[in-house]
């Protein structure tokens, strides 16, 4: 359907999206950089930090783009990386 | 009734008008509705009834004094299902009526221009361009004077109603300005015009160039405004100098913003704070301040309004040798009046169209523009479509002066924070009241509508003024 | 094919007796051609044994009348002048096969459209030119041969492209026939159009109520396949014999979905539905509709996260109980093999961002008619409640504009789009009966009520209180305070202007051709009108039929038009493709190529420029191979080969020599002669006539197959012939009824002009015309252009060229 779409979807706010808290174990980071790679909202980025083992962990850039898919926690070779939902009580 | 006359003049229409779509024109009233001059006359001047006659009936359009009523603004044209170039229509007619030698309907048109329309002189120089029919402009500037003699007679019996006093601010002197300024005046109220500049104007003395408007003219029309009594402060920056809170202190009971479009565009592209890069308004506001400006031999405008069209006459005026104007759109695309382009290139004003500019070169001074070609895609969000770049197809051209007229935008940054702006940063009001969103401040002109042409900013201010005349008269009780 | 020996003297063997016949046509001919002597002239032709003129020589009298001569003085060439034989050349071919003439000794001569409707007002001129073009005719007439008609099988399946009601409507009646067909869909679900509107005018009706059911018809038809999801991209082939692809795009969604719809729940991605014109959200794997046929869901692989192989998200696969999701589903092609093609591709709605004073995409609560048809519709995303999407408050005042689009010079839609008014009057009347007390305003220039109930429905509007209001807005504003709307325009009854505040206005927009006609016309080669519809065969009496054989049209493909005369279309575009596909074989016109073996050098050259690969070199026999089946019969090949070795039945090359010469007998300085070809530059000047633009009598045309077949040694030889113009016209480029043929002509054409120039003549004297079917005007402005070229050649010039092309005059 060929038609440029001019407005906004009136029942937008009908689906809350998911709050997503992502959690980076800093430390345990080897640099591989799948994390970023990967992740299909573009949720992180590489940090200036360096951590433990001498490398640049990632570093979130805009959690509220986050779905929760957990493609970084299957794509993490070193179990550094996990996503959780909030809760409501968090901040709803 | 068919006489030998009209059997003629209708053959010359056929000939030369676009006699087709207009005689298919099915009176959507659009130009009516988006004439100046029909919202400045009311019922004496209707150019959509005026075309269906042309059709039905041409004869009696050469003695109508509504034939001499546009202003040439082309807002129908721009907005009309059929892309009717009206003014230009027009200006067939009143050559035919010219020829024919019928005087009267002129003569009564300037005597109803004198009468209703504010800035009379202003206005018949730059909008009803007479001459362009084959009038003579001394005449009728004699024949205007003879008329305001007259009329200012007329007024002066009759009294001015509501004379409250009341003080009411202007800022900027622009045509909208200037009118707001005469139109209170005469209805009694105290007017004090603020103006930035040392001299009054805006861009009737900054920007258009002295061919169309003679500055002593610009003079005569402002003095006739002062001497009904405005008071006038140049130098002062509302908003600055003095703000809004102190103008109700002032006791002003309301304000009227008409300050114009003024702020250049910039041109995203590299070399463009090359020396010999200048904007337009910057260019034509130091030839008209100083007069000493020296132009190039190879001049390049960048851009296809009104202003682009006026800089590059001037440049050519100036001692160009050659003067191009880059579009990157096609004729058909052009902000600028189709007239004043024809006017142009009759000068010598060269067009390129589809060519937009990617890069200036040169060291310290300009040296060469380097281009692309362009090709039209679909309508972007302005309803203009989109000009694209082809790629590979980058030239260069040789230039000693880049003149860049990509647009004027106004610039309200002396404005409170909360009022409300269109999306394209001018300001916006309420269409009816011509109110911004503050209570008791006023606005038209260019600072609402983006760059436009003298006759919509007069009619601006004159329809402002009517409504903070009622705004006060509702308020003062 | 025909392999033949050249052909011995004929006129030894028979004596040819040629009957011409001049018709009056009532006065449309006779109005200002004097047929009496147009006939009395044809009488002193050679070969013609009568002549006679008639009122109406296509009424049964008038046929009688040819047959009986044919019989009592063995008539064995008929020449009729009268109308363009597009129409009548059908009738009289046989009137004469009736008599036992072979059809193909049959001519017209078209001085109707081409002579008498364009020469109104010049009887002497135009009588002059009538003369010419029966001694024309009668020249070709002469040299006509007997043939006859190969017969194609026609493959019992049908192609419909377009899934809306119209596509939908002639699917089911050519399947109930018991044909089977293919329904090709580029959306994931059928329905079009008709699917997105609430309610239909005038009965008011659902729209989706009364559609949902032929929807699901067609979902299980056993005689329909249906294809959604899937664009054709191939055609190939020709009338009963057409080899189509279809690519068909991944669902990655399984038959095995029983939309239970639990795989939405669990996707991540919200977007806005297009369905819905982004009035609604749907997600990354949806359903377009609730009454989507097939109910099979889709992933939209643009906006799931999943890419280029690599699955992000697996939710709606671990959501689908039935394991209906697939991630690797592939595009696949199909071949299919059909004998009719049903266009059935629907229209656009026009953008009205073009229209920046309406400040549609600016300001929120100005809408399309579409986007408030999924507004008022319970199952759109407001559940059917009029809502202005600013603040989702039930407007209290709202107005309706029309013409948005259509009826413009402007917008470049000169139409007017048909379905507009009685659009808004129905939306008026669903407003009034939710909402009795919204004012509603409808501003207008003309309402066209004009179909079956239209006009009560208007006047029930009227009376429910609708405002109508005569005189479009020229602008509309935003208040920024409460997000309304002014109106700003001219009450064009009244002579005031108005400025009237709404809550929300509603844009009337029109429609316009799909933005992939192109493609379509290309892939089918059809013609479309200018304003870019797809053209009919003939407006009044062949209107579902393409101009290419064994395709039709139903619905808004053709032009705009509401449901019922879509599906009234629909079921005529299906009759129509069942009538061929019931015979089972159709007859294809003897003008292939003949072919003289013995003259080839199998240089090749044809193999070339055949657009059907209906000529093929054997490398190993050294000799050329013809398949009549595929030719299409543009003549290309017979204008290409430098031997002679080729030419084209019914358009040999003697025969169109014959016309050349009998145009440039007397006064060619005074001449252009003109080669038209069939389809779209003789059907352009055919529509100058139907539509009585004048143009001066100069011109004589000369009709081909295509302008393909325009050879170059027919121009040279009228220039030979003291010709003072020439010109070659066919279809636009691109738009070639026989695929590119016409880039041929203007190859040869380009050559001859640079031969000209080279020869010092002016190359202006021959010139060359796009014109397509509806370019009436193109072709009369194209005459008269050149008629100034005629008066300016001067007779040194002319035996200038004479002497250039001497050659052509020899050898033939």
């Amino acid at each position: 359907m060929p038609e440029r779409i001019k407005h906004k979807p009136l029942d937008i706010d009908k689906v809350k999206p998911p709050k997503a808290e992502i959690h980076i174990i800093t430390d345990q980071c080897k640099g591989c950089g799948y994390c970023i790679q990967f992740c299909p909202k573009q949720v992180l980025e590489e940090s200036k930090e360096i951590n433990a083992r001498g490398v640049h962990p990632p570093k979130i850039v805009d959690e509220s783009k986050c779905i929760l898919c957990s493609f970084c926690t299957a794509v993490c070779p070193d179990f550094a990386i996990y996503t959780t939902e909030k809760k409501c009580a968090e901040g709803c | 009734m068919e006489t030998a006359k009209t059997t003629n003049l209708k053959a010359t229409l056929e000939r030369i008008l676009d006699i087709e779509k207009l005689k298919y024109c099915f009176d959507c009233g659009i130009c009516t509705a988006s004439c100046s001059m029909a919202e400045l006359l009311g019922k004496d001047y209707n150019p959509r009834r005026l075309l269906e006659r042309i059709v039905l009936n041409p004869d009696s359009v050469l003695s109508s004094e509504e034939l001499w009523l546009c202003a040439w603004c082309y807002r129908c044209y721009k907005r009309c299902p059929q892309a009717l170039k009206v003014p230009e229509i027009f200006l067939l007619m009143r050559t035919i009526s010219v020829e024919r030698g019928n005087v009267q309907a002129s003569e009564k048109a300037l005597k109803k221009i004198v009468e209703k329309i504010p800035l009379p002189f202003i206005t018949t120089l730059v909008g009803f361009h007479p001459e362009r029919a084959g009038l003579d402009m001394k005449k009728v500037i004699e024949k205007m004077e003879e008329l305001l003699r007259e009329d200012s007679k007329r007024r002066k019996k009759k009294k001015t109603t509501g004379a409250s006093g009341e003080k009411v601010a202007v800022i900027g002197s622009g045509p909208a300005g200037l009118t707001v300024a005469s139109e209170l005046s005469h209805k009694g109220f105290h007017v004090t015009v603020f103006e930035l500049l040392p001299e009054l104007g805006g861009m009737l003395r900054k920007c258009i160039p002295e061919y169309r408007l003679p500055r002593q003219i610009l003079d005569k029309e402002i003095q006739l405004i002062k001497d009904l009594g405005v008071e006038i402060r140049t130098g002062v920056s509302v908003g600055k100098d003095l703000g809004f809170e102190d103008l109700w202190k002032d006791g002003f009971r309301a304000v009227f913003i008409g300050t114009g479009a003024h702020k250049s565009q910039k041109l995203k592209v590299e070399g463009a704070e090359l020396k010999s890069v200048i904007h337009a308004l910057d260019f034509l506001w130091s030839v008209h301040s100083d007069g000493k400006v020296e132009v190039g031999k190879n001049v390049v405008v960048i851009g296809g309004g009104n202003v682009a069209v006026d800089a590059a006459r001037t440049a050519l005026n100036l001692g160009a040798k050659d003067v191009t104007i880059l579009y990157r759109r096609s004729r058909e695309e052009m902000p600028a009046n189709p007239w004043e382009v024809k006017e142009g290139e009759e000068a010598g004003v060269k067009i390129e169209f589809l060519v937009a500019p990617a890069k200036i070169l040169g060291e310290g001074a300009v040296s060469a523009i380097e281009c692309v070609r362009t090709q039209l895609g679909e309508p972007d969000d302005t309803g203009r479509r989109k000009a694209i770049p082809i790629e590979g197809s980058a030239f260069k051209r040789e230039t000693d002066m880049v003149i860049l007229a990509i647009g004027e935008a106004p610039d309200l940054e002396f404005l409170p924070k909360e009022t409300e702006l269109n999306e394209d940063g001018s300001l916006w009001v309420n269409p009816i009241t011509m109110e911004t969103s503050m209570q008791g401040i006023f606005a038209g002109g260019d600072a609402v509508t983006g760059p436009a042409s003298v006759i919509e900013a007069i009619c601006a201010g004159k329809h402002a003024a009517e409504s903070i005349a009622s705004y006060l008269r509702s308020r003062g009780g | 094919m025909t392999e033949k020996k050249e052909p011995e003297s004929r006129k030894a063997a028979e004596e040819v007796r040629i009957g011409v016949y001049v018709c009056h046509c009532g006065l449309n001919i006779a109005g200002s051609v004097d047929c009496a002597e147009v006939a009395k002239f044809a009488a002193t032709l050679p070969h013609v044994v009568l002549a006679k003129d008639n009122r109406y020589t296509c009424s049964d009298q008038g046929q009688d009348q040819i047959k009986k001569d044919i019989k009592e003085n063995r008539l064995n060439r008929v020449v009729v002048a009268s109308c363009s034989p597009r129409l009548h050349e059908p009738t009289f071919r046989k009137t004469c096969e009736e008599a036992g003439l072979n059809k193909y000794l049959f001519e017209m001569a078209n001085i109707r459209e081409q002579c008498s409707w364009v020469h109104l007002y010049d009887k002497k001129e135009a009588t002059e030119k009538a003369k010419d073009l029966v001694k024309v005719a009668a020249a070709k007439a002469a040299l006509l041969e007997p043939a006859e008609e190969a017969e194609v099988p026609i493959t019992r399946k049908a192609l419909v492209i377009g899934g809306g009601v119209a596509g939908i409507q002639a699917a089911l009646d050519l399947a109930d026939t018991g044909y089977n067909v293919y329904l090709v869909e580029k959306e994931p679900s059928i329905g079009g159009m008709m699917a997105r509107i609430d309610k239909t005018f005038p009965t008011m009706d659902c729209s989706i109520c009364i559609l949902a059911p032929k929807m699901s018809d067609v979902g299980h038809h056993p005689n329909i396949e249906l294809l959604t999801n899937s664009e054709v991209t191939e055609v190939k082939g020709y009338i009963g014999n057409f080899h189509v692809k279809v690519l068909k795009k991944p669902r990655y969604v399984t038959k095995d979905c029983s939309a239970c719809g639990e795989c939405v729940k669990v996707c991540p991605i919200v977007v806005p539905n297009e369905f819905d014109v982004g009035l609604a959200i749907r997600h990354g794997i949806y359903t377009p509709f609730a009454q989507a046929v097939p109910s099979t869901y889709i992933i939209d692989m643009n906006v799931c996260l999943n890419k280029d192989g690599v699955v992000v998200c697996d939710r709606c696969m671990k959501a689908c109980e039935r394991q209906a999701v697939r991630y690797e589903m592939t595009p696949e092609t199909a071949d299919l093999e059909v004998g009719t093609i049903i266009v059935a591709t629907g229209a656009d709605v026009f953008d009205p961002t073009a229209l920046p004073n309406y400040g549609y995409g600016k300001y929120e609560n100005v809408i399309t008619s579409l986007e408030f048809e999924r507004l008022i519709n319970a199952g759109g995303p407001s559940g059917g409640h009029l809502l202005r999407p600013s603040d989702k408050q039930i407007p209290k005042r709202v107005a309706f504009v029309q013409c948005v689009g259509s009826r413009s010079d402007k917008s470049g839609k000169l139409y007017c789009s048909n379905v507009c008014c009685m659009n808004t009057i129905k939306d008026s009347l669903l407003i009034k009966e939710h909402w009795p007390e919204t004012e509603i305003y409808v501003f207008y220039v003309d309402i066209r009520a004009y179909g079956k109930g239209f006009e009560d429905l208007y006047k029930r509007a009227r009376k429910a209180g609708v405002i109508f209001i005569r005189g479009l807005p020229a602008e509309i504003v935003e208040d920024k305070k409460n997000r309304s709307l002014w109106l700003l325009g001219e009450n064009s009854l009244q002579n005031e202007l108005y400025k009237i505040k709404v809550d929300m206005a509603v844009l009337s927009i029109g429609l316009e051709p799909r933005k992939d006609s192109e493609l379509i016309q290309r892939l089918l080669t059809l013609s479309r009108t200018q304003d870019g519809f797809f053209m009919e065969a003939h407006p009044k009496l062949r209107p579902v039929d393409a101009a290419t054989g064994g395709i039709f049209f139903a619905g808004c493909a053709e032009a705009p038009k509401d449901i019922k005369d879509s599906v009234t279309q629909a079921s005529a575009a299906a009759a129509r493709a069942g009538i061929l596909m019931a015979k089972g074989k159709v007859t294809v016109e003897a003008i292939t190529p003949i072919f003289y073996p013995e003259k080839c050098k199998v240089c090749g050259l044809c193999v070339k420029v055949c657009p059907y690969n209906a000529i093929t070199l054997n490398k190993d026999l050294k000799r050329i191979e013809l398949i009549e089946a595929a030719c299409g019969g543009c003549g290309t090949c017979a204008a290409e080969c430098p031997f002679g070795a080729l030419t084209q039945k019914h358009f040999t090359d003697e025969q169109i020599i014959a016309q050349v010469d009998a145009v440039t007998e007397n006064s060619p300085e005074k001449k252009i002669v003109a080669f038209c070809c069939n389809w779209c530059s003789y059907a352009a000047a055919d529509f100058a006539g139907v539509s009585r633009m004048q143009y001066p009598p100069n011109v004589r045309i000369i009709r081909t197959m295509c302008s393909g077949r325009v050879a170059p040694k027919f121009v040279e030889r009228a220039f030979a012939r003291g010709a003072a113009t020439v010109l070659v016209a066919g279809c636009h480029l691109g738009d070639c009824h026989y695929i590119n043929a016409n880039y041929q002509m203007q190859k040869r054409v380009e050559r001859l002009q640079k031969k000209m120039e080279q020869s010092g003549l002016n190359k202006e004297r021959l010139q060359l015309l796009w014109a397509s079917a509806a370019e009436g005007e193109r072709f009369a402005s194209k005459i008269r252009e050149m008629k100034t070229i005629v008066e300016s050649v001067t007779s040194k010039e002319i035996e200038a060229s004479q002497k250039v092309f001497e050659k052509a005059l020899t050898g033939v």
